[in-house]
Protein backbone atom coordinates (compact mmCIF):
# COMPACT_ATOMS: atom_id res chain seq x y z
CA UNK A 1 0.00 0.00 0.00
CA UNK A 2 1.30 3.50 -1.04
CA UNK A 3 2.06 5.87 2.19
CA UNK A 4 -0.53 6.49 4.72
CA UNK A 5 -4.34 6.32 3.14
CA UNK A 6 -6.81 7.72 5.60
CA UNK A 7 -9.13 4.48 6.61
CA UNK A 8 -11.75 5.53 4.63
CA UNK A 9 -9.31 5.96 1.52
CA UNK A 10 -8.07 2.35 2.52
CA UNK A 11 -11.48 0.87 2.83
CA UNK A 12 -12.59 2.12 -0.89
CA UNK A 13 -9.48 0.93 -2.47
CA UNK A 14 -10.48 -2.30 -0.55
CA UNK A 15 -13.69 -2.21 -1.36
CA UNK A 16 -12.90 -1.34 -5.45
CA UNK A 17 -9.97 -3.70 -5.42
CA UNK A 18 -12.57 -6.57 -4.37
CA UNK A 19 -15.03 -5.34 -7.31
CA UNK A 20 -12.47 -5.77 -9.62
CA UNK A 21 -11.78 -8.69 -8.94
CA UNK A 22 -15.19 -10.27 -8.79
CA UNK A 23 -15.44 -8.37 -12.58
CA UNK A 24 -12.64 -10.40 -13.66
CA UNK A 25 -11.89 -10.39 -17.20
CA UNK A 26 -7.79 -9.49 -16.71
CA UNK A 27 -4.26 -11.30 -16.52
CA UNK A 28 -3.97 -13.87 -13.69
CA UNK A 29 -1.08 -11.95 -12.68
CA UNK A 30 -2.83 -8.91 -12.31
CA UNK A 31 -5.68 -10.74 -10.62
CA UNK A 32 -3.24 -12.47 -8.27
CA UNK A 33 -0.87 -8.88 -7.36
CA UNK A 34 -4.57 -6.54 -6.77
CA UNK A 35 -5.46 -9.64 -4.34
CA UNK A 36 -2.11 -9.28 -2.61
CA UNK A 37 -2.67 -5.43 -2.56
CA UNK A 38 -6.49 -5.92 -0.99
CA UNK A 39 -5.55 -8.24 1.74
CA UNK A 40 -2.24 -6.08 2.61
CA UNK A 41 -4.30 -3.28 2.89
CA UNK A 42 -7.24 -5.44 4.66
CA UNK A 43 -4.14 -6.25 7.35
CA UNK A 44 -3.38 -2.93 7.83
CA UNK A 45 -6.93 -1.86 8.12
CA UNK A 46 -7.14 -4.42 11.13
CA UNK A 47 -3.90 -3.73 12.35
CA UNK A 48 -4.76 0.44 12.66
CA UNK A 49 -8.23 -0.59 14.43
CA UNK A 50 -6.22 -2.91 17.03
CA UNK A 51 -3.49 -0.59 17.75
CA UNK A 52 -5.16 2.64 17.71
CA UNK A 53 -5.55 4.78 20.67
CA UNK A 54 -8.17 7.58 21.16
CA UNK A 55 -6.46 10.66 20.92
CA UNK A 56 -7.39 14.08 23.12
CA UNK A 57 -6.73 17.43 22.47
CA UNK A 58 -8.13 20.67 23.68
CA UNK A 59 -9.27 23.69 21.69
CA UNK A 60 -9.08 26.83 23.08
CA UNK A 61 -12.15 28.52 24.18
CA UNK A 62 -13.84 31.26 26.58
CA UNK A 63 -14.34 28.81 29.15
CA UNK A 64 -12.50 29.31 32.70
CA UNK A 65 -11.21 26.58 33.57
CA UNK A 66 -9.99 26.03 37.09
CA UNK A 67 -7.32 23.31 35.90
CA UNK A 68 -8.20 21.41 38.10
CA UNK A 69 -8.36 17.29 38.20
CA UNK A 70 -10.58 16.07 35.49
CA UNK A 71 -10.84 12.37 34.22
CA UNK A 72 -9.76 12.71 30.94
CA UNK A 73 -8.00 9.36 30.43
CA UNK B 1 -37.49 76.64 23.35
CA UNK B 2 -38.53 74.63 19.94
CA UNK B 3 -41.99 73.79 18.72
CA UNK B 4 -42.13 69.93 17.12
CA UNK B 5 -44.69 68.91 14.80
CA UNK B 6 -46.58 65.94 15.83
CA UNK B 7 -45.15 63.85 13.59
CA UNK B 8 -41.86 64.87 14.67
CA UNK B 9 -43.01 63.47 18.37
CA UNK B 10 -44.09 60.52 17.21
CA UNK B 11 -41.17 59.68 15.50
CA UNK B 12 -38.83 60.55 18.43
CA UNK B 13 -41.09 57.94 20.75
CA UNK B 14 -40.77 55.33 17.99
CA UNK B 15 -37.24 55.98 17.65
CA UNK B 16 -36.92 55.39 21.99
CA UNK B 17 -39.78 52.56 22.06
CA UNK B 18 -37.49 50.47 19.18
CA UNK B 19 -34.32 50.51 20.77
CA UNK B 20 -35.30 49.47 24.03
CA UNK B 21 -34.43 46.18 24.19
CA UNK B 22 -37.11 45.18 27.19
CA UNK B 23 -39.81 46.31 24.70
CA UNK B 24 -38.22 44.73 21.36
CA UNK B 25 -38.82 41.01 22.85
CA UNK B 26 -41.39 40.69 25.26
CA UNK B 27 -44.16 38.16 26.99
CA UNK B 28 -47.11 40.24 28.10
CA UNK B 29 -50.43 38.70 29.68
CA UNK B 30 -53.69 39.74 29.59
CA UNK B 31 -57.44 39.43 28.92
CA UNK B 32 -58.33 39.73 25.02
CA UNK B 33 -61.29 42.30 24.24
CA UNK B 34 -62.01 44.59 21.28
CA UNK B 35 -61.21 41.52 18.89
CA UNK B 36 -61.59 42.61 15.21
CA UNK B 37 -60.11 41.04 11.53
CA UNK B 38 -59.37 43.04 8.83
CA UNK B 39 -60.05 42.08 4.62
CA UNK B 40 -56.15 41.45 4.91
CA UNK B 41 -56.42 39.12 7.79
CA UNK B 42 -54.58 41.13 10.43
CA UNK B 43 -56.26 40.44 14.06
CA UNK B 44 -56.86 43.73 16.16
CA UNK B 45 -57.69 43.40 19.74
CA UNK B 46 -56.70 45.03 23.23
CA UNK B 47 -55.42 43.06 25.76
CA UNK B 48 -56.56 44.15 29.63
CA UNK B 49 -56.40 43.45 33.29
CA UNK B 50 -57.80 44.90 36.27
CA UNK B 51 -55.73 47.95 35.73
CA UNK B 52 -54.77 48.78 32.21
CA UNK B 53 -55.26 47.81 28.76
CA UNK B 54 -52.39 47.74 25.57
CA UNK B 55 -53.72 47.53 21.69
CA UNK B 56 -52.73 45.04 19.84
CA UNK B 57 -52.10 44.13 16.38
CA UNK B 58 -51.01 40.41 14.71
CA UNK B 59 -50.37 40.48 11.49
CA UNK B 60 -49.68 37.12 10.77
CA UNK B 61 -52.58 34.45 12.48
CA UNK B 62 -50.58 30.93 11.36
CA UNK B 63 -48.68 32.41 15.16
CA UNK B 64 -51.93 32.15 16.71
CA UNK B 65 -51.97 28.73 18.74
CA UNK B 66 -55.31 29.89 20.51
CA UNK B 67 -58.89 30.05 19.50
CA UNK B 68 -59.29 33.67 19.29
CA UNK B 69 -62.11 35.16 21.16
CA UNK B 70 -63.01 38.02 23.65
CA UNK B 71 -62.65 37.35 27.25
CA UNK B 72 -60.01 34.44 27.09
CA UNK B 73 -57.01 35.27 28.55
CA UNK B 74 -53.64 34.65 26.34
CA UNK B 75 -49.89 35.64 26.89
CA UNK B 76 -48.96 37.56 23.99
CA UNK B 77 -45.12 37.91 22.49
CA UNK B 78 -43.94 40.71 19.95
CA UNK B 79 -42.46 44.00 20.41
CA UNK B 80 -44.09 47.49 21.42
CA UNK B 81 -44.04 50.56 19.24
CA UNK B 82 -46.04 53.47 18.18
CA UNK B 83 -48.30 53.46 15.41
CA UNK B 84 -47.78 57.25 14.33
CA UNK B 85 -50.67 57.49 11.90
CA UNK B 86 -53.07 57.60 15.44
CA UNK B 87 -50.26 57.89 18.01
CA UNK B 88 -51.26 54.83 20.25
CA UNK B 89 -48.61 52.84 21.72
CA UNK B 90 -49.27 49.31 20.82
CA UNK B 91 -47.75 45.63 21.18
CA UNK B 92 -47.11 44.16 17.74
CA UNK B 93 -47.95 40.56 18.31
CA UNK B 94 -45.92 37.47 16.99
CA UNK B 95 -47.15 34.90 19.18
CA UNK B 96 -50.27 34.20 21.05
CA UNK B 97 -50.25 31.35 23.68
CA UNK B 98 -52.91 30.09 26.34
CA UNK B 99 -52.20 31.08 29.84
CA UNK B 100 -51.37 28.31 32.43
CA UNK B 101 -48.28 27.63 30.34
CA UNK B 102 -44.33 28.46 32.26
CA UNK B 103 -42.83 31.34 30.56
CA UNK B 104 -39.80 28.93 29.10
CA UNK B 105 -42.45 26.61 27.60
CA UNK B 106 -43.82 29.68 25.51
CA UNK B 107 -40.51 30.68 24.59
CA UNK B 108 -39.66 27.30 23.04
CA UNK B 109 -42.90 26.92 21.15
CA UNK B 110 -42.39 30.75 20.34
CA UNK B 111 -38.70 29.78 19.01
CA UNK B 112 -39.48 26.97 17.65
CA UNK B 113 -42.01 28.42 15.36
CA UNK B 114 -40.16 31.00 14.31
CA UNK B 115 -36.88 29.05 13.34
CA UNK B 116 -38.94 26.51 11.35
CA UNK B 117 -40.77 29.40 9.52
CA UNK B 118 -37.35 30.11 8.77
CA UNK B 119 -36.23 27.49 7.40
CA UNK B 120 -33.43 26.22 10.09
CA UNK B 121 -35.43 22.42 10.99
CA UNK B 122 -35.44 21.95 7.23
CA UNK B 123 -34.66 17.83 6.64
CA UNK B 124 -33.50 19.40 2.93
CA UNK B 125 -30.19 21.26 4.67
CA UNK B 126 -29.13 18.54 7.29
CA UNK B 127 -26.27 17.68 6.64
CA UNK B 128 -24.87 13.59 6.29
CA UNK B 129 -22.23 12.76 8.68
CA UNK B 130 -18.81 11.30 8.05
CA UNK B 131 -18.81 7.93 7.58
CA UNK B 132 -15.34 7.82 8.70
CA UNK B 133 -14.35 10.58 10.87
CA UNK B 134 -10.91 11.84 11.92
CA UNK B 135 -11.11 14.53 13.81
CA UNK B 136 -14.44 15.04 16.28
CA UNK B 137 -15.07 18.44 18.24
CA UNK B 138 -16.90 17.82 21.59
CA UNK B 139 -19.02 20.77 22.95
CA UNK B 140 -19.22 19.96 26.46
CA UNK B 141 -18.56 20.66 29.45
CA UNK B 142 -14.77 19.49 30.65
CA UNK B 143 -15.57 17.77 34.38
CA UNK B 144 -18.59 16.10 33.65
CA UNK B 145 -19.32 12.56 33.02
CA UNK B 146 -20.91 13.61 29.52
CA UNK B 147 -17.11 13.86 28.63
CA UNK B 148 -15.86 10.85 29.98
CA UNK B 149 -18.98 8.87 29.06
CA UNK B 150 -18.37 10.01 24.99
CA UNK B 151 -14.61 9.36 25.54
CA UNK B 152 -15.63 5.51 26.64
CA UNK B 153 -17.82 5.06 24.01
CA UNK B 154 -15.83 6.19 20.88
CA UNK B 155 -12.71 4.60 22.54
CA UNK B 156 -14.28 1.15 22.03
CA UNK B 157 -15.79 1.49 18.97
CA UNK B 158 -13.66 3.54 16.87
CA UNK B 159 -10.30 4.49 18.10
CA UNK B 160 -8.74 5.78 14.96
CA UNK B 161 -10.12 9.21 16.12
CA UNK B 162 -9.13 12.34 17.60
CA UNK B 163 -11.29 14.24 19.58
CA UNK B 164 -10.94 17.86 20.15
CA UNK B 165 -12.37 19.44 23.59
CA UNK B 166 -14.22 22.72 23.28
CA UNK B 167 -15.17 23.65 27.16
CA UNK B 168 -18.27 25.35 27.70
CA UNK B 169 -20.47 25.88 30.34
CA UNK B 170 -23.76 24.13 30.18
CA UNK B 171 -25.95 25.44 32.28
CA UNK B 172 -26.62 28.88 33.17
CA UNK B 173 -26.40 32.45 32.06
CA UNK B 174 -22.90 32.05 30.55
CA UNK B 175 -23.81 28.62 28.49
CA UNK B 176 -25.31 30.42 25.74
CA UNK B 177 -22.16 32.60 24.94
CA UNK B 178 -19.59 29.52 25.65
CA UNK B 179 -22.01 27.16 23.58
CA UNK B 180 -21.62 29.44 20.48
CA UNK B 181 -17.91 30.66 21.51
CA UNK B 182 -16.91 26.53 21.42
CA UNK B 183 -18.56 26.00 18.39
CA UNK B 184 -16.51 28.80 16.25
CA UNK B 185 -13.32 27.65 18.11
CA UNK B 186 -13.99 24.31 16.64
CA UNK B 187 -15.05 25.79 13.41
CA UNK B 188 -12.32 28.14 13.15
CA UNK B 189 -9.53 25.32 12.74
CA UNK B 190 -10.89 23.88 9.79
CA UNK B 191 -10.13 20.03 10.21
CA UNK B 192 -12.99 18.84 12.18
CA UNK B 193 -15.22 16.37 10.71
CA UNK B 194 -17.79 16.21 12.67
CA UNK B 195 -19.12 18.32 16.29
CA UNK B 196 -21.02 16.92 19.21
CA UNK B 197 -22.66 19.15 21.33
CA UNK B 198 -23.57 17.29 24.53
CA UNK B 199 -25.13 17.80 27.78
CA UNK B 200 -26.78 15.42 30.59
CA UNK B 201 -30.40 15.43 31.63
CA UNK B 202 -31.73 18.15 33.73
CA UNK B 203 -34.90 20.12 33.79
CA UNK B 204 -35.83 22.35 30.99
CA UNK B 205 -34.43 25.51 33.00
CA UNK B 206 -30.95 23.62 33.56
CA UNK B 207 -30.98 22.92 29.87
CA UNK B 208 -32.71 26.48 28.50
CA UNK B 209 -29.17 27.29 26.50
CA UNK B 210 -29.96 24.72 24.07
CA UNK B 211 -33.42 27.08 23.60
CA UNK B 212 -31.50 30.24 22.60
CA UNK B 213 -32.08 31.34 19.39
CA UNK B 214 -28.07 32.31 19.11
CA UNK B 215 -27.36 28.96 20.03
CA UNK B 216 -29.62 27.74 17.46
CA UNK B 217 -28.47 29.99 14.66
CA UNK B 218 -24.48 29.38 15.53
CA UNK B 219 -25.35 25.28 15.13
CA UNK B 220 -26.97 26.16 11.96
CA UNK B 221 -24.01 27.87 10.61
CA UNK B 222 -21.49 25.90 11.70
CA UNK B 223 -19.43 24.78 9.18
CA UNK B 224 -18.92 20.79 10.41
CA UNK B 225 -22.09 19.00 10.70
CA UNK B 226 -23.18 18.69 14.36
CA UNK B 227 -24.94 15.78 16.42
CA UNK B 228 -27.11 16.90 19.52
CA UNK B 229 -27.41 14.79 22.46
CA UNK B 230 -29.08 16.84 25.00
CA UNK B 231 -30.74 15.53 27.97
CA UNK B 232 -32.91 12.29 27.91
CA UNK B 233 -34.44 10.67 25.12
CA UNK B 234 -37.46 12.83 26.40
CA UNK B 235 -36.13 16.04 26.11
CA UNK B 236 -36.36 18.19 23.16
CA UNK B 237 -34.60 21.34 22.60
CA UNK B 238 -34.30 23.76 19.60
CA UNK B 239 -30.76 22.64 19.29
CA UNK B 240 -31.92 19.05 18.50
CA UNK B 241 -34.44 20.37 15.90
CA UNK B 242 -31.38 22.65 14.20
CA UNK B 243 -28.98 20.02 14.72
CA UNK B 244 -27.95 17.50 11.74
CA UNK B 245 -28.69 14.39 13.93
CA UNK B 246 -30.24 14.59 16.80
CA UNK B 247 -29.36 12.06 19.39
CA UNK B 248 -31.40 11.01 22.28
CA UNK B 249 -28.38 11.42 24.65
CA UNK B 250 -24.77 12.58 24.88
CA UNK B 251 -24.02 8.42 24.33
CA UNK B 252 -26.20 8.11 21.34
CA UNK B 253 -24.31 10.92 20.06
CA UNK B 254 -21.22 9.27 20.50
CA UNK B 255 -22.51 6.47 18.80
CA UNK B 256 -23.89 8.36 16.08
CA UNK B 257 -20.55 9.92 15.20
CA UNK B 258 -18.07 6.98 14.54
CA UNK B 259 -18.60 3.63 12.92
CA UNK B 260 -18.19 0.80 14.97
CA UNK B 261 -15.10 -1.58 14.59
CA UNK B 262 -17.08 -4.65 14.75
CA UNK B 263 -18.70 -3.81 11.81
CA UNK B 264 -15.49 -2.83 10.14
CA UNK B 265 -13.85 -5.87 10.54
CA UNK B 266 -17.11 -7.89 9.65
CA UNK B 267 -16.87 -5.78 6.39
CA UNK B 268 -13.16 -6.63 6.09
CA UNK B 269 -13.06 -10.39 6.36
CA UNK B 270 -16.09 -10.35 3.74
CA UNK B 271 -13.73 -8.02 1.19
CA UNK B 272 -10.67 -10.90 1.88
CA UNK B 273 -13.59 -13.89 1.41
CA UNK B 274 -14.90 -11.80 -1.79
CA UNK B 275 -11.22 -11.47 -3.21
CA UNK B 276 -10.37 -14.85 -2.34
CA UNK B 277 -13.25 -16.32 -4.25
CA UNK B 278 -12.95 -14.16 -7.47
CA UNK B 279 -8.81 -14.91 -7.85
CA UNK B 280 -9.90 -19.00 -7.35
CA UNK B 281 -12.58 -18.87 -9.49
CA UNK B 282 -10.47 -16.85 -12.12
CA UNK B 283 -7.45 -19.42 -11.74
CA UNK B 284 -9.63 -22.37 -12.44
CA UNK B 285 -10.96 -20.85 -15.34
CA UNK B 286 -7.58 -20.22 -16.24
CA UNK B 287 -6.13 -23.96 -15.62
CA UNK B 288 -9.52 -24.78 -17.59
CA UNK B 289 -8.79 -22.70 -20.55
CA UNK B 290 -5.31 -23.59 -20.41
CA UNK B 291 -6.52 -27.41 -21.03
CA UNK B 292 -8.60 -26.57 -23.47
CA UNK B 293 -5.51 -24.33 -25.33
CA UNK B 294 -3.40 -27.62 -25.19
CA UNK B 295 -5.35 -30.07 -26.53
CA UNK B 296 -5.49 -27.54 -29.27
CA UNK B 297 -2.32 -27.22 -29.54
CA UNK B 298 -1.70 -30.94 -29.78
CA UNK B 299 -4.18 -31.26 -32.29
CA UNK B 300 -2.74 -28.96 -34.54
CA UNK B 301 0.99 -30.42 -34.40
CA UNK B 302 -0.35 -33.75 -35.56
CA UNK B 303 -2.38 -31.98 -38.20
CA UNK B 304 0.73 -29.92 -39.24
CA UNK B 305 3.03 -33.03 -39.53
CA UNK B 306 0.94 -34.96 -41.50
CA UNK B 307 -0.04 -31.84 -43.79
CA UNK B 308 3.96 -31.08 -44.33
CA UNK B 309 4.48 -34.72 -45.03
CA UNK B 310 2.55 -34.39 -47.67
CA UNK B 311 4.11 -31.19 -49.12
CA UNK B 312 7.23 -32.99 -48.86
CA UNK B 313 5.96 -35.30 -51.18
CA UNK B 314 4.95 -32.92 -53.80
CA UNK B 315 8.14 -31.22 -53.62
CA UNK B 316 10.02 -34.31 -54.40
CA UNK B 317 7.74 -35.13 -57.26
CA UNK B 318 8.58 -31.73 -58.53
CA UNK B 319 11.81 -31.80 -58.04
CA UNK B 320 12.28 -35.24 -59.67
CA UNK B 321 10.42 -34.49 -63.11
CA UNK B 322 13.04 -31.10 -63.58
CA UNK B 323 15.93 -33.47 -63.40
CA UNK B 324 17.46 -35.10 -66.44
CA UNK B 325 17.08 -38.58 -65.34
CA UNK B 326 13.31 -38.54 -66.03
CA UNK B 327 13.93 -36.72 -69.31
CA UNK B 328 15.99 -39.77 -70.08
CA UNK B 329 13.65 -42.06 -69.17
CA UNK B 330 11.02 -40.54 -71.81
CA UNK B 331 14.02 -41.32 -74.45
CA UNK B 332 15.84 -38.60 -74.89
CA UNK B 333 19.90 -38.76 -74.62
CA UNK B 334 22.35 -36.62 -73.00
CA UNK B 335 25.14 -36.42 -75.60
CA UNK B 336 28.77 -35.23 -74.31
CA UNK B 337 32.34 -34.60 -76.03
CA UNK B 338 34.78 -37.50 -75.36
CA UNK B 339 37.29 -35.00 -75.19
CA UNK B 340 36.29 -32.38 -72.71
CA UNK B 341 33.38 -33.69 -71.42
CA UNK B 342 31.60 -30.92 -72.94
CA UNK B 343 27.48 -30.98 -73.60
CA UNK B 344 26.90 -30.84 -77.15
CA UNK B 345 23.55 -29.28 -77.76
CA UNK B 346 24.04 -27.35 -81.22
CA UNK B 347 26.00 -28.81 -84.18
CA UNK B 348 29.03 -26.08 -84.43
CA UNK B 349 30.17 -28.04 -81.04
CA UNK B 350 31.63 -31.46 -83.07
CA UNK B 351 33.29 -31.93 -86.32
CA UNK B 352 33.18 -35.14 -88.66
CA UNK B 353 35.27 -37.79 -86.41
CA UNK B 354 34.88 -36.41 -82.72
CA UNK B 355 34.28 -39.35 -80.48
CA UNK B 356 31.24 -38.72 -78.22
CA UNK B 357 29.68 -40.17 -75.32
CA UNK B 358 25.59 -40.65 -75.06
CA UNK B 359 24.41 -40.92 -72.15
CA UNK B 360 20.99 -42.81 -71.81
CA UNK B 361 18.68 -43.62 -69.40
CA UNK B 362 20.02 -46.98 -68.07
CA UNK B 363 23.57 -46.38 -69.11
CA UNK B 364 26.32 -44.63 -71.41
CA UNK B 365 27.70 -45.15 -74.98
CA UNK B 366 30.55 -44.49 -76.87
CA UNK B 367 29.92 -42.76 -80.58
CA UNK B 368 32.02 -41.30 -83.33
CA UNK B 369 30.63 -38.34 -85.40
CA UNK B 370 30.54 -39.41 -89.26
CA UNK B 371 28.30 -36.25 -90.65
CA UNK B 372 25.94 -33.57 -89.40
CA UNK B 373 23.29 -31.26 -91.20
CA UNK B 374 21.42 -27.94 -89.55
CA UNK B 375 17.68 -28.25 -88.79
CA UNK B 376 16.03 -30.36 -86.72
CA UNK B 377 15.13 -33.80 -88.15
CA UNK B 378 13.14 -36.21 -86.39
Amino acid sequence: MKKELSFEQALIRLESITELLQKGGMALEEMVALFEEGTAIAKICHERLNKAELKLSEVQTIFEQDEESEESA
Amino acid sequence: MQVYTVAQITGYLRDILESDGVLADIWISGEVSNLSGSSAGHLYFTLKDEASQMRCVLFNRKRLSVEMENGIAVVAHGRISIYEVSGAVQLYVDMIQPTGLGILHMEFERLKTKLAEEGLFEPSRKRPLPSFPEKIGIVTSPGGAVLHDITNIISRRYPLVELVLAATTVQGESAAPGIINALNALNDRGDIDVIIIARGGGSIEDLWAFNDEKVARAIYSSKAPVISGVGHDTDFTIADFVADKRAPTPSAAAELAVPHRGEIEARLQSYIATMAAALSNSIERHRQHADDLSATISTQVKNGISVNIEKLHGQELKLRSLSPLATLERGYALVQSHANGEVISNISQVERGDMIKVQVSDGQFNGRVTGSKKGIQV
